[in-house]
């Protein structure tokens, strides 16, 4: 049975300084950063460029450490699925250590977090459009 | 100019096991399955909407991938960008002053590809693909 994954949604790109990578992306790669936010409840720092139907999400801290150089690594991926609770429930049926579905920092968006078994990747689904917005909390 | 994402690359001890979560788990269908024997790795490429999912296997213990693997242990290991004109890209990044792995493109699973170092990018290790007339992507 397909949990129902319709794309890659996301990838993070963990950074000391995100403000710094992802100017650098924009340069080396020609990328476009469209937005800009810290992140609720947090206050990391998140930048985002899209490529078709996948999000390049730079996160890090609110502000970088004095005269530390940044660095970067790739920090996971996020599934897109159409029903987050349906796919929950077909990869536990397969064995699959998967988190609940919980409220998203995307207004409406449920996100569940698979704890193991991806072989060394942090790795989530998300599903838009999954409650009201009016619903959540702000900052959930 | 880049299009997209093509792949992103996890590096993994078996692909046979790893297969059991990306396949069977998650239900994404495996588009690519070869041994590239010049670089040392087993390639599998799963489809997933317009990008996919290259888990690489090492195959010896000699190369890049078996070093990562070796250091970090398994993960994601690179992101890999798609454009009409691998070459392009490449003498685009050069006169950036960008530093390469690859001098000049060359055959990979996904097509004609090249690596950028990644020093140049904060770390990160970034592929540049065109996929082949008639590829499977």
């Amino acid at each position: 049975m397909s949990i129902g994954a319709t794309h890659i949604d996301h990838i993070v790109i963990a950074s000391n300084d995100s403000a710094a990578t992802a100017k650098l992306f924009s340069v080396n790669l020609g990328i476009e950063i469209k937005r800009v936010m810290s992140r609720p409840g947090t206050g990391s720092h998140m930048e985002f460029a899209k490529l078709q139907e996948v999000v390049l999400e730079f996160a890090g801290p609110p502000q970088p450490k004095e005269g530390e150089e940044p660095r970067a690594r790739l920090g996971g991926f996020v599934l897109a699925v159409d029903d987050i609770d349906a796919a929950v429930a077909a990869l536990r049926a397969k064995g699959v250590d998967v988190g609940d579905a919980h409220p998203a920092v995307q207004p409406g968006a449920k996100i569940a977090g698979i704890r193991a078994g991806t072989h060394g990747v942090p790795l989530a689904l998300i599903q838009y459009n999954a409650t009201p917005v009016d619903s959540q909390p702000a900052g959930s | 100019m880049l299009k997209k994402i093509h792949h992103v690359g996890v590096v993994v001890q078996s692909a046979d096991e790893a297969l059991k979560f990306y396949r069977d788990a998650l239900g994404l269908t495996v588009t690519d399955d070869r041994v590239i024997e010049d670089q040392g790795v087993r390639g599998v490429l799963l489809k997933i909407g317009n990008s996919e999912i290259e888990l690489l296997e090492p195959t010896r213990d000699d190369t890049g991938v078996a070093k990562f693997l070796a250091s970090r242990g398994e993960g994601m290991h690179h992101i890999c960008f798609e454009s009409d004109d691998v070459d392009a890209e490449l003498e685009a990044a050069r006169a950036k002053g960008i530093q390469l792995i690859d001098e000049k493109p060359r055959l990979g699973l996904a097509g004609m590809i090249c690596f950028l170092h990644p020093k140049s990018n904060h770390g990160v290790l970034i592929e540049y693909a065109t996929p082949l007339p008639g590829g499977h992507h």
